[in-house]
Order: C-alpha cells, then sequence, then structure tokens
C-alpha cells in the first residue's frame, strides 16, 4: 500500500490489553504509519511511551481503561475516560476516521456502538470475521456473527447476510457474494425455527446472491464468500477451527518427529507447511470488524503481534476508504432490508 | 435547562420512532418498549444516552432498569432538570 494510497485516513487505536505488549504494538503502529496512515493513539502514560517518537502518530493519554473482566456495556457507561471510550468518541467527534483495538472484544463493541450509533434500520450489529481459508486464491471466507449476539432472531440473520455481502463487496472486492447460512443440513427446512425463518427470508430477499444453507464443514471449503450464523454458533466454530488447526498442526509435528525417515519428509515439507501456517496465520486478517455501525471499528485478535496491529489498522483504513459504511447503508435500504421493512413483511 | 414534560415527550417519541421504524404515531405514554415496540437492552441504553446528551443528567444501570414505559422514560427525565 502506498503512502499516497493512506493519506487523509486516520485511525484511532486504543493500546491498552495488546496480550503482546506496548512495544509489539508499537512495532505494529510504526509499519502502518510507513503506508501513510495517520494514528491517534490512546491509553495509559507507560502504555504510550513507545510511541511518543514515530512521526505521524499523536498521542492521547487516558485516565483509565477496561479490561475483560467487567461487563462491558455498563462499564462503558461508567469509565468515560477509559481509552477505548476516548477512542471511539474521537471517531465520533470525526478527528480520526476507525477505531482499531486489540484489548477486550466486549468494551470494544460497547464503546463503538454507544459512540457511533447503529446504522439506521440495523437491530443488532454483527462481528465479521476473515476465516484464514487454506489453499487457493481469493478472497477470505467472511463469519458473521463471529460473538457480537449469542441470540437472534431470523430478522438478524437476514441483515447480517446483506451486512456480510456489503462488506465482501466493499472491502474484499468480491463483485457478487455467494452468501450462505449455517445450519444442519443442504434442505431449506433444516434447523431450528430461527434458521429455517431467515432461509425463507433470505431466499427471497433481493440484493444478495442467497446460495441457501451451508453447512459446518464448508465453512473452510469456500462454498461461501459469506457465512451468516447466530454470534454463539459463530464463536464456537471459530474456536473450534483454531483448536482443530492447532491439533493437526502439533500431531504433524509429532509424526514427523517420529523416526528418521519421517524425520526427512518433515525436512522436505517444510517450506510448504511454513507457507501453509502463514496462510492460516489470523494476524494477517486484522481482526474482527463490528458491522452496522455508523462507522468502522475493528477488534484486533487479543494475541496480535506487530503485524497483526499493523494489519488491523491498515484494515481500518480501507474500509474506510472503500466507503464500506455507507456502501452498507445504501445495499440495506435499495434492499427493503432495514428493522422496519423486514417487520412489515 | 428549563424544559417542559411535554418537550421530553415529544424528543422520546422521535428518538424511537427513528431508531425502531415505527410511527410516531404508535407511541404514547402508556406505550411499553419491549412489548409494545419490540425494543431491546441495546435501544434502551441508546434510549438513555441519548437522553443523557440531550439534558446533561445521569442515569444510573438501577434507574434505567426500571424504566419500562416511555412514561417512565419522560418522568424520569422531568424529575432531573428544572421545568
Amino acid at each position: 500500500m502506498s503512502a499516497e494510497k493512506a493519506a487523509g485516513v486516520t485511525v484511532a487505536l486504543d493500546v491498552m490489553g495488546a496480550e503482546r505488549g506496548s512495544e509489539a504494538v508499537a512495532e505494529g503502529v510504526r509499519a502502518a504509519v510507513a503506508d501513510g496512515i495517520s494514528v491517534r493513539a490512546f491509553g495509559l502514560a507507560e502504555a504510550l511511551e513507545p510511541l511518543l517518537a514515530i512521526d505521524g502518530v499523536e498521542t492521547v493519554q487516558a485516565a483509565d481503561w477496561i479490561g475483560n473482566d467487567v461487563e462491558p456495556a455498563a462499564t462503558v457507561r461508567a469509565k468515560p475516560e477509559a481509552s477505548i471510550v476516548l477512542a471511539a468518541a474521537d471517531v465520533a467527534a470525526g478527528r480520526s476516521q476507525a477505531i482499531v483495538s486489540a484489548g477486550s472484544t466486549g468494551a470494544t463493541m460497547a464503546a463503538a456502538t454507544f459512540a457511533l450509533k447503529r446504522l439506521q434500520g440495523v437491530r443488532r450489529p454483527a462481528l465479521a470475521i476473515q476465516l484464514p481459508v487454506p489453499g487457493g486464491e481469493g478472497a477470505a471466507t467472511v463469519l458473521l456473527d463471529g460473538g457480537a449476539n449469542t441470540e437472534v432472531r431470523a430478522l438478524d440473520l437476514v441483515q447480517f447476510g446483506f451486512l456480510g455481502s456489503a462488506f465482501c463487496q466493499a472491502v474484499l472486492g468480491v463483485e457478487a457474494p455467494r452468501v450462505g447460512l449455517l445450519s444442519v443440513g443442504e434442505e431449506d427446512k433444516k434447523g431450528t425455527p430461527t434458521v429455517i425463518e431467515a432461509h425463507a427470508a433470505l431466499a427471497s430477499a433481493e440484493g444478495i446472491d442467497f446460495i441457501g444453507n451451508v453447512e459446518g464443514r464448508d465453512l473452510l471449503a469456500r462454498q461461501a464468500d459469506v457465512i451468516v450464523t447466530d454470534g454463539f454458533t459463530g464463536n464456537v466454530a471459530l474456536k473450534t477451527i483454531e483448536g482443530t488447526a492447532r491439533a493437526v498442526a502439533d500431531a504433524v509435528r509429532q509424526a514427523a518427529r517420529s523416526g528418521p525417515v519421517s524425520a526427512l519428509g518433515g525436512l522436505l515439507l517444510r517450506p510448504a507447511l511454513g507457507g501453509l501456517r502463514e496462510q492460516l496465520n489470523p494476524d494477517n486478517t486484522g481482526g474482527a470488524i463490528l458491522l452496522g455501525l455508523r462507522g468502522v471499528a475493528i477488534v484486533g485478535h487479543g494475541s496480535s503481534g506487530p503485524d497483526g496491529i499493523a494489519n488491523a489498522i491498515r484494515l481500518g483504513e480501507h474500509t474506510v476508504r472503500e466507503r464500506a459504511v455507507e456502501r452498507t447503508a445504501e445495499l440495506l435500504e435499495r434492499a427493503g432490508a432495514t428493522r422496519g421493512s423486514l417487520r412489515d413483511n | 435547562m428549563a424544559v417542559s414534560r411535554e418537550e421530553v415527550m415529544e424528543k422520546v417519541r422521535e428518538h424511537l420512532a427513528s431508531e425502531l421504524e415505527v410511527p410516531v404515531g404508535d407511541i404514547s405514554g402508556s406505550t411499553r418498549f419491549r412489548e409494545d415496540l419490540d425494543a431491546d437492552s441495546l435501544d434502551l441504553y441508546e434510549l438513555v444516552m441519548e437522553l443523557e446528551d440531550t439534558y446533561g443528567i445521569k442515569v444510573s444501570e438501577e434507574e434505567a432498569s426500571r424504566i419500562e414505559t416511555v412514561d417512565n422514560a419522560v418522568d424520569f427525565v422531568a424529575a432531573q432538570i428544572p421545568a
């Protein structure tokens, strides 16, 4: 990404809560500002220290911050001086254009939702995750909801389909994203009553390419560009993928060490496996994005290293530049997929 | 800030009509947020924060949890600001 391309977008970064510490955050920020992205960094004084000497970074000292061990919505309201609340307010005030955080997911979602507000007609914002699909070319598969809403209505699932489709078009460059609904069978009557109702509504919806139900085994099979589900199922699916990938990687490593011939095979495979590991590295996708708001909010991985931080900032910048929020609002309105329209139908 | 109860009522009705996409004529003092308007906790949080910002008041979590109807919200705000 050239400096010229990124000029003009400022990202509000909450530096608190990153598991790998402020030095890793600083390294990621340094890489992002080298692309020409401006960063306003929010945090406690000691966490901002490594960022002070970086050109293109403005630091804003916060008096407080919010961790993972509290009820997010109430805490965001009770701590107006917390770093994530200040970062969200910065975007709402127009001083910056996207929130990025590698800290508490819940606090980021609450602060972003309260400060930026939901898009007109959106009932529930959803967390969209770009699944790192191994092998092949093309954009990642977008899974939503990744955990923002453990319980949903059919109306929400329909809106998630539109939100994901608009994001996929605007940010990932997929011209006509295929939208699938996660269920326990391909037939339209398979699933919970909510899923069956959502299937019927999506099948008759205009403005998106709904391909029907997809199953868990299809998550990494490029069957769909967007996969829609509730936040409970989505989060379980995501963690299952992560855990399975780790277990398989460990098993391969152990098998490769089980004898001299295996070790030789392992050595020969090492370059290919290294490339695969790189494809599956969550740091490459830049984290999750909260869709359905009137602004851009990115939730980085808690364990993000410098690359993850840099890519989360770049994702925020890219989402702003591609006018994803505006294009999402237009799609929802044009397709009659706003809350009022869907309720009336 | 001198604000009449009627003005607060109008503010609440306009906010709810816009955010929930329901006709403003369907919202009266006795309207219940959850049962009649299908509003959820996020909708109520946003209403409370809108009222806090507009009228410079503070609503605690406990107070917010007791707001069940449009009248409850309007009465709460009216009691916090001088008439």
